[in-house]
């Protein structure tokens, strides 16, 4: 009996804890993407005109924005009111834009266009109510001279679009 | 089915995003009284670009001090770089948004370029 106690407490102390760690893992990703969709391109459809619609030669930048939590980010969208580079320009240049809805994922996104707000005069903000993706178009004109249409100087012209997620 | 289209949409497109996370990331304590800290990380899928500047800013989107090994991150395309922001308690206090906004070059002839800008904010 005193054997058969010792020979099953030897057994138990070095019988292997039958015990594994489980591990979670996971990874926290960004919940807000900014895709440029299309790049822009000025036309130059007349001598004092630059523009990027297709009609004047021109191609609107498309900026598609992915999300995947609702009521999370603001969609910010800001059109140039300046060149980030030019050849040196002897008058004024005039720069208007429009930002607008383009395509959604979800039809729920379809007010989007009307609920959007206007913080600065480029910049255009749009709530993002419903998970999803949205695609914005962002058509820049800018006009040189004034009244007097002086031509622009020839050279190359680049103006930057600015695309914000914003937490809410 | 919508929700499977679009994971199949983020899947297969999001070859020329920018992401930053978290969304909304906190301060910590760090070894240095006064100081807070916090940790975030950008990923860059845009091909055209490789920097990007950060940024921290109240309320009124007015700019607050901040510091961080680099201003300017340079982050390789489809790498993602982590980097710590450092507050001092009283900076802390009126910090709302953190943000990278990319850095374009202007090499390229009569281009309407897209600077992306992400913020989070600060809970």
């Amino acid at each position: 009996m005193k054997k058969l106690t010792i020979t099953l407490s030897l057994m138990l102390a070095f019988s292997p804890v039958l015990a594994e760690n489980i591990y979670i893992n996971g990874d926290v990703s960004s919940r807000c993407s900014i895709v440029q969709d299309t790049a822009g391109r000025w036309g130059n459809p007349s001598a004092n005109v630059l523009t990027t619609l297709p009609a004047s030669g021109g191609q609107v930048p498309i900026i598609r924005f992915d999300y995947t939590l609702a009521n999370a980010y603001y969609a910010s969208i800001s059109t140039p009111i300046s060149f980030s580079s030019s050849p040196s320009l002897t008058d004024s240049t005039v720069f208007t834009g429009v930002v607008s809805v383009t395509q959604t994922s979800s039809s729920d996104q379809s007010g989007y266009q009307a609920a959007s707000t206007t913080p600065a005069a480029n910049t255009r903000q749009y709530g993002l109510t419903i998970a999803g993706s949205t695609w914005f178009s962002a058509t820049s004109v800018a006009t040189h001279g004034g009244g007097n249409n002086t031509p622009f100087p020839s050279g190359s012209y680049t103006g930057i679009v600015v695309a914000s997620c914003i937490a809410m | 089915m919508n929700r499977f289209a679009l994971l199949l949409l983020l899947i297969t497109t999001s070859s020329s995003a920018h992401q930053m996370s978290p969304t909304y990331p906190k301060l910590g304590l760090t070894h240095i009284a006064g100081v807070k800290k916090v940790e975030m990380q950008i990923f860059n899928a845009r091909e055209d670009v490789e920097f990007y500047e950060i940024g921290v800013f109240d309320v009124n989107w007015k700019p607050i001090n901040f510091v961080s090994l680099y201003k300017i991150i340079k982050i390789d395309y489809l790498s993602t770089v982590k980097f710590d922001v450092y507050l001092t308690d009283a900076d802390s206090l009126a910090a709302e948004y953190l943000c990278s906004r990319s850095k374009l070059r202007s090499d390229k002839n009569n281009q309407a370029m897209l600077a992306t800008r992400i913020c989070s904010r600060f809970k």
